[in-house]
């Protein structure tokens, strides 16, 4: 099974106004460091609330490290009212920020992100510069060590704008 | 991907980023391959890799110490 691949694609099918984050854009941008889930932001008007639960309850989400017996009704109303969530689904693990520390909310985050077509779906994928301060704001030893790769990335990509060249 | 892209990442310059890297413990040639790759064969990439550990680990069985020295093999 696709751990990453899956969820990505149930995002498109479902049109969530997301951005992806964390590992997976640090994988997008040519980082080697490993994950083994997909972080995304989310936008978090009614409607996109409602397309997001909809994609949720498809593939039975469930919150991860919660008590099995926790009564939780996975609907739009129930993710206004939280922010960030954990999920195991069947097709993979699928965290859920509607703030990113040291970013802020989607529209903060989406802001100058870069636009990847992924497995017929486009997804606004996290800046480098802002994953960057994103890891240095969460500040635990796996998200600093990957940071002299991405800033090694970064200056290239930096470059290559200067000289006229695209990243991808 | 430009001649110049790939020895920034093969010759660190000096002071750049990327020598930072490497002094830091990044193989830079693993980071020169992976933007060899499109996106998409990024992240496949990566899931091969997370489902490879994966069935790794379901069919590894730990043995104890005096099953390691004793075998043959090992």
């Amino acid at each position: 099974m696709s751990i990453i691949e899956a969820p990505l694609k149930l995002l498109g099918e479902h049109a969530v106004e997301c951005v992806i984050i964390g590992g997976v854009a640090a994988t997008l941008h040519g980082s080697t460091i490993l994950t083994n889930d997909l972080d995304v932001c989310y936008g978090r008007d009614p409607a996109n609330l409602e397309r997001l639960a909809n994609a949720l309850r498809s593939v039975h989400a469930r919150l991860r490290n919660a008590p099995e017996n926790l009564s939780f009704i996975l609907d739009a109303e129930t993710l206004l009212r939280g922010l960030n969530f954990t999920f195991a689904t069947d097709v993979g693990s699928l965290d859920l920020l509607g703030e990113v520390r040291g970013l802020g909310y989607f529209a903060d985050v989406v802001e100058g992100s870069a636009l990847f077509e992924l497995f017929g779906y486009r997804f606004p994928v996290l800046d480098i510069a802002k994953l960057i301060i994103a890891k240095r704001t969460a500040g635990r030893p796996k998200d600093l060590i990957a940071i002299p790769e991405l800033e090694a990335i970064l200056q290239r990509q930096i470059t290559n704008k200067v000289e006229g060249y695209g990243t991808e | 991907m430009r001649k110049v892209d790939e020895d920034y990442f093969l010759n660190p310059p000096p002071g750049s980023a990327a020598e930072r890297a490497v002094e830091f413990g990044v193989d830079l040639t693993l980071t020169l391959e992976n933007l060899r790759l499109t996106p998409e064969e990024r992240i496949r990439k990566l899931d091969s890799f997370i489902t490879g550990v994966a069935r790794l680990k379901a069919s590894a069985r730990r043995l104890g110490p005096r099953d390691a020295a004793d075998n043959e093999h090992y």
